[in-house]
């Protein structure tokens, strides 16, 4: 069994004319839940398509659970859960008729967990999919992709557009649910840096179709670092020295987020002419927001400001 | 007969402190403080994951971590206690670990422009609430 729930190597794939995924090697240990973070186009879409056998890569080799994704077989389907941020299901079905279908066709299907999940939300079994909110659409989809009890579930922004109640519900089942499954990975991908640090075991770092970065949480936020500088007249061009993620200029302080760097970042501060420098931590939401700054797309004028 | 201890403990997210070392503090706080009291059971790696909403590995890490440092005990299929408190520490790293809690205080608070007393009678005050309840 090869130790690996997702192992690309090389993948390249074009999507409407853009690169989408750029020689993206990435390698997930099994296990925990691996919160998938990245700007909008990072690549995190195309990824699942290509993990879940939708499309082919242009170049390189993706395997999952171990398989390759170009040959994935029914009962290895079976172990792998899928939500995609639309909670596309069936508009003309009844929810009773779904739910029936998905516990046959999953036989570790776990009724207990189904109802946790959805006895937070009003859903009828008599209903139709197309009569749902889509606050109550995604519940039910959450809930049947918990009671599915998958070896690797993946999860594409699953609490967009629900209320704190529903949200937490879900989170408490997804989290409980590690317990019980233990060796189960879940791919966690939002935006919402508040629930990646409650859930996150692993962080992944996705930016144009690379990896960039990949370690727990706690190890990422340690290091990075806010420097906080001031220089008695022109601001030097600090963006050039080594670790540097963001700088901003906030009223005659120069703010300066830095990656892996000592107290000699501090030194050289000073060595350009600030007259006092202070370190400080960051929390994981800043952290992740300098990361992914550094190679966002930017409007010419912040760039000519810059 | 054991008491299962009520943690009370708030976690923050976006606070620079990783859930783990919150969960450490507060217990260690709560412990200092007289508020759980040696022999009292801890909530369990579940109990506690869902009280707080967060991922049980992170509670099962930060008891870990509490367990290797000596302030809890782990019993064999009863779950986690709070241990007898004596020093853990060698006096070199009581040194260093002051030093560098000093150290962090001081470049926090130096900004703030108080008088040099108000700083020490309120670090004092603090203090003392301690020194009460454990003597209570």
């Amino acid at each position: 069994m090869s130790d690996y729930a997702i192992d690309t190597e090389d993948l390249c794939l074009v999507y409407k004319r853009k690169p989408a995924l750029d020689h993206l090697t990435l390698r997930l240990p099994r296990g925990g839940i691996h919160a998938f973070v990245g700007a909008n186009g990072a690549g995190k879409s195309s990824l699942f398509r290509v993990l879940l056998g939708f499309e082919p890569a242009a170049s390189g080799s993706a395997r999952i659970l171990g398989h390759d994704c170009r040959r994935l077989t029914p009962a290895l389907r079976e172990r792998i859960g899928f939500v995609n941020e639309e909670h596309t299901l069936p508009a003309w079905m009844r929810v009773r008729d779904l739910t029936d279908m998905q516990r046959r066709q999953y036989p570790r299907w776990n009724d207990a967990r189904y109802d946790d999940v959805l006895g937070h939300f009003n859903v009828e079994p008599g209903q139709r999919i197309g009569e749902l909110s889509r606050g109550e659409r995604a519940g039910l989809n959450l809930a049947m992709a918990l009671a599915q009890g998958p070896e690797l579930l993946i999860l594409d922004e699953p609490t967009l557009g629900l209320d704190v109640v529903a949200k937490r519900a879900f989170l408490d089942a997804m989290l409980q649910g590690t317990l019980d499954d233990a060796g189960a990975t879940v791919v966690y991908c939002s935006h919402q840096m508040d629930e990646i640090e409650r859930v996150a075991d692993n962080l992944v770092i996705l930016e144009r179709g690379r990896m960039r970065y990949m370690s727990g949480p706690d190890d990422f936020c340690e290091r990075i670092r806010l420097w906080v500088a001031a220089f008695p007249a022109m601001v030097p061009e600090v963006r050039q020295l080594p670790g540097v993620l963001q700088v901003q200029v906030i009223d005659d302080l120069t703010h300066i987020v830095v990656f892996d760097q000592d107290d000699s970042f501090g030194a050289r501060l000073k060595l350009l002419g600030a007259h006092s420098v202070q370190a400080m931590p960051l929390g994981l939401d800043r952290a992740v927001n300098a990361f992914l700054a550094h190679g966002h797309a930017r409007p010419v004028a912040n760039l000519l400001a810059a | 007969m054991t008491r299962r201890a009520l943690l009370m403990l708030q976690i923050v997210t976006g606070d620079p402190r990783p859930i783990t070392r919150q969960i450490t503090d507060g217990i260690k706080r709560q412990i200092a403080g007289g508020d759980l009291l040696p022999g009292d059971a801890l909530p369990s790696v579940r109990g506690l994951a869902q009280q707080l909403s967060i991922n049980p590995n992170t509670v099962a890490k930060a008891y870990a971590e509490l367990t290797a440092e000596g302030w809890l005990l782990s019993r064999t299929g009863l779950g986690l206690f709070v241990a007898e408190q004596r020093q853990r520490l060698s006096d070199e790293e009581r040194e260093r670990r002051l030093a560098e809690a000093v150290d962090r205080f001081v470049s926090d608070v130096i900004g703030l422009d108080y008088p040099q007393q108000t700083i020490l009678d309120r670090v004092a005050a603090d203090l003392s609430n301690y020194e009460t309840k454990k003597t209570a």
